[in-house]
């Protein structure tokens, strides 16, 4: 009944809250966090922390298959998600970030290196839990297609919206990502506003008040970051149209597998052996064909002044 | 390009003709296009990315991206979607109930768009404002990524291939990098954080420059979190400075108390750990002036100890100046015998120059005796000397006698210089000569 009620007044006011003035559709965002079978204590750490920064986001249970991802559009769908970051552990170790807009895409592909959760970084800042972020862009975002595309997607993702659900209404934190040597590097730091003469009086009972007239003095508060962690970088990896499937629209030439970086060591070290045994390999041939081996190889001509010969 | 060398060896080997299969294709997509003409124009008048989608922003794509879509699903979708421009005061119909219901978590979907299995079509249908230009070159998928890849990328694969050749290595990567259906899906996303709406609605903020032009090496971790740092302290500046000209609240004041994103019992540990730390660091600075100290504090006991003997020396010369001085000036005067017997002028002149006399109980006229005062030493009269010369905790901890250096160099502690004092018939010897 209290429903019908809502609807009526609602209706009745001519009010509509999810749509302002100028026709703008409100600007919704809600994203569902799920991991894969066989993530590592630091990879669930990571997952946390994302999901204690971001008021958006929902957690769910581990998803087991790895192969039929686009069962996680339902997945969205049925836990009214637009945005689904999906971390995909492999061999234990290497994670993978799957960004994606359900239902129609884009998605994009990360591999998620050098992750340092909040837990062991011991970094002292500290921010309000659900407020909302700045979101900082290196301007290399603008340059390149799929990069504008991937800003997109982080905006989306990891802002939080106007009035979101469970933010609260000061900002309090910078959330920055970097573009360097081909990687997209994320920071997270919370700002510290201190008056450097240390005599403020009022300034919370008319914030609202003030932040007009007195902006001079506002703008005196000095303005430091302290981290708050976590740290991780992303090399993108491919971008699909659809959501988890589609035709592939980008893909970096430059990335290397991990399991080939892997590979390419494990080799490195294989070579000392390998070039080791071609050599003994090598002079047991010389040997042979010296006539210097006992059995195999070629036999030495005998000679007609040889002891043995004469004295037979 | 596109076609490794293998595949193309392997089509040779089974008679493939390219140029058959080209036509083939085109004929094949000339006809899709068609029928996806033919639908668009029998479901809305709309076509994707057309001029009205710009003007009704990027809210309402969903209309426009439903030329793909089927028909009836449209038809409920507009039901819903377009009830609020209805008059709701009359009817206030089913779906606006629902949709109060659950007002809080629904998010408005976009329209899923019916993709057929065949990827590359929506591909198309994405660059579609332009396929009166491209109707001449409707190409294969491979053909159209040959087409964005610019012509250094091209060179350089050449030269990676020719590489890998050399390296035996079969590790080719082909570059895509669809631009148009990159820009297409970012336009069908994008949410406007231009001009045209508060910064207050996105709250992002792209930095002036590149951060990697401020990072010479990567790899170097203080420059670089360094730069990280100033790009988002100018963020933060900028966005304080734009949040506080719309008039939002911006700092946190100080009576606001709420959940954080650290617990207090992580921050504890925290603290504990700075603590620690710093304790750490001023016990190693401590330990490295005690140190130093014991370098110096052997040099000050050292001058302390001569001290001590040149003053013992000059008392005790003094009292046998003294003496002399008595036996010199004094006759058989009894009285001055007896005040030399007990060594009254003596004492008094020990007192003056402020020397104890560490002798302890012999007779009162002083330390005369010395067989009993050895025996005193000896026996008693002095304390307890039992255990007196076994070792207790504050022996065993005292290092003074001990030094790393000397017992790196190897040399007894109790041994003297060699030259001190010659073997015996060396001595027998010199003594000879003499």
């Amino acid at each position: 009944m209290a429903s019908v009620y809502k609807t009526l007044s609602k209706s009745m006011n001519g009010g509509k809250p999810e749509t302002p003035a100028n026709g703008v559709r409100k600007n919704k965002q809600k994203t569902l966090l799920l991991p894969s079978r066989g993530t590592t204590f630091r990879h669930r750490h990571l997952i946390q922390d994302i999901v204690n920064l971001l008021p958006t986001a929902k957690k769910d249970a581990k998803f087991d298959s790895k192969k039929k991802l686009f069962l996680l559009n339902e997945l969205c769908e049925l836990s009214n998600c637009n945005n689904c970051l999906y971390f995909e552990a492999r061999k234990n170790q290497d994670l993978y970030l799957w960004a994606s807009k359900v239902p129609n895409g884009p998605t994009v592909k990360f591999h998620v290196l050098n992750i340092s959760t909040m837990e062991e970084l011991n970094f002292t800042g500290n921010c309000l839990k659900g407020s909302r972020p700045i979101l900082s862009f290196d301007s290399a975002f603008d340059q390149e297609p799929y990069l504008q595309l991937i800003k997109e997607i982080f905006l989306h993702v990891f802002g939080v919206p106007p009035g979101a659900r469970k933010s609260k209404p000061f900002v309090d934190h910078v959330m920055s990502f970097m573009f360097v040597d081909g990687k997209i590097w994320v920071r997270n730091y919370e700002i510290k506003e201190t008056d450097p003469s240390k005599t403020k009086a009022g300034e919370d009972g008319d914030e609202e008040v003030s932040s007009k007239s007195s902006k001079g003095r506002n703008k005196e508060l000095d303005m430091s970051l302290l981290e708050i962690g976590p740290r991780f970088v992303m090399s993108p990896i491919i971008i699909q149209e659809g959501s988890f499937g589609g035709p592939i629209i980008y893909e970096n030439k430059n990335f290397v597998s991990p399991n080939q970086v892997r590979a390419d060591l494990r080799r490195k070290k294989a070579t000392k052996h390998n070039t080791r045994v071609d050599q003994s390999t090598d002079r047991l041939a010389k040997k042979g064909d010296l006539g210097l081996r006992t059995n195999g190889g070629k036999k030495a001509p005998v000679d007609e002044l040889d002891s043995k010969k004469l004295f037979a | 390009m596109g076609r490794s060398k293998l595949k193309v060896a392997l089509a040779h080997e089974k008679g493939v003709d390219f140029k058959k299969l080209r036509e083939k294709k085109t004929h094949k997509e000339r006809v899709h296009k068609k029928q996806k003409k033919a639908g668009a124009n029998g479901g809305t008048a709309a076509i994707p990315e057309n001029a009205s989608d710009d003007e009704n922003g990027w809210e309402d794509e969903d209309e426009t991206e439903g030329g793909a879509l089927i028909a009836d699903e449209e038809a409920g979708d507009r039901s819903s979607d377009d009830d609020d421009n209805e008059d709701e005061a009359e009817n206030p119909d089913l779906a606006a109930l629902d949709e109060s219901d659950d007002s809080d978590s629904s998010i408005e979907f976009e329209k899923k768009i019916v993709r057929t299995p065949k990827a590359k079509v929506t591909s198309i249908v994405a660059t579609a404002s332009k396929k009166a230009a491209e109707e001449d070159d409707e190409d294969d998928e491979e053909d159209e990524d040959d087409e964005d890849i610019p012509m250094s990328d091209l060179e350089e694969d050449m030269e990676d291939e020719e590489r890998e050749e050399l390296n035996a290595l079969v590790r080719s990567r082909t570059t895509i990098n669809n631009t148009t259906a990159l820009l297409a899906s970012l336009k069908r996303i994008a949410l406007p954080t231009d001009k045209s709406v508060p910064f207050t609605a996105h709250q992002s903020i792209v930095s002036a420059e590149p951060t990697a032009d401020g990072i010479e090496d990567v790899q170097d971790d203080l420059k670089r979190e360094l730069a990280f740092y100033g790009q988002s302290l100018a963020a933060a500046k900028q966005a304080r400075a734009l949040l506080k000209s719309e008039g939002v609240p911006f700092s946190r004041p100080t009576d606001y108390f709420a959940e954080m994103v650290k617990d207090d019992g992580h921050m504890a540990r925290v603290k504990e750990k700075l603590v620690e730390a710093a304790s750490a660091k001023k016990a190693s600075a401590e330990a490295r002036k005690q140190r130093d100290l014991k370098k110096f504090g052997k040099q000050v006991q050292n001058a302390k100890l001569q001290e001590r003997h040149k003053e013992k020396r000059e008392t005790l010369d003094k009292i046998k100046t003294l003496k002399r001085k008595r036996h010199e000036s004094g006759g058989g005067d009894l009285g001055e015998k007896e005040a030399d017997i007990f060594d009254v002028a003596v004492d008094k002149e020990l007192k003056s120059s402020g020397y104890k006399n560490g002798g302890g109980r012999g007779p009162p006229g002083g330390g005369a005796n010395n067989k009993r005062q050895k025996k005193n030493e000896k026996y008693g009269f002095g304390g307890k000397k039992k255990h007196t010369k076994s070792g207790d905790a504050v022996s065993s901890g005292d290092m003074s006698g001990f030094s790393a250096k000397r017992m790196k160099t190897g040399a007894k502690p109790g041994k003297v210089a060699k030259t001190a004092r010659l073997g015996k018939s060396r001595r027998q010897a010199g003594a000879g000569k003499r």
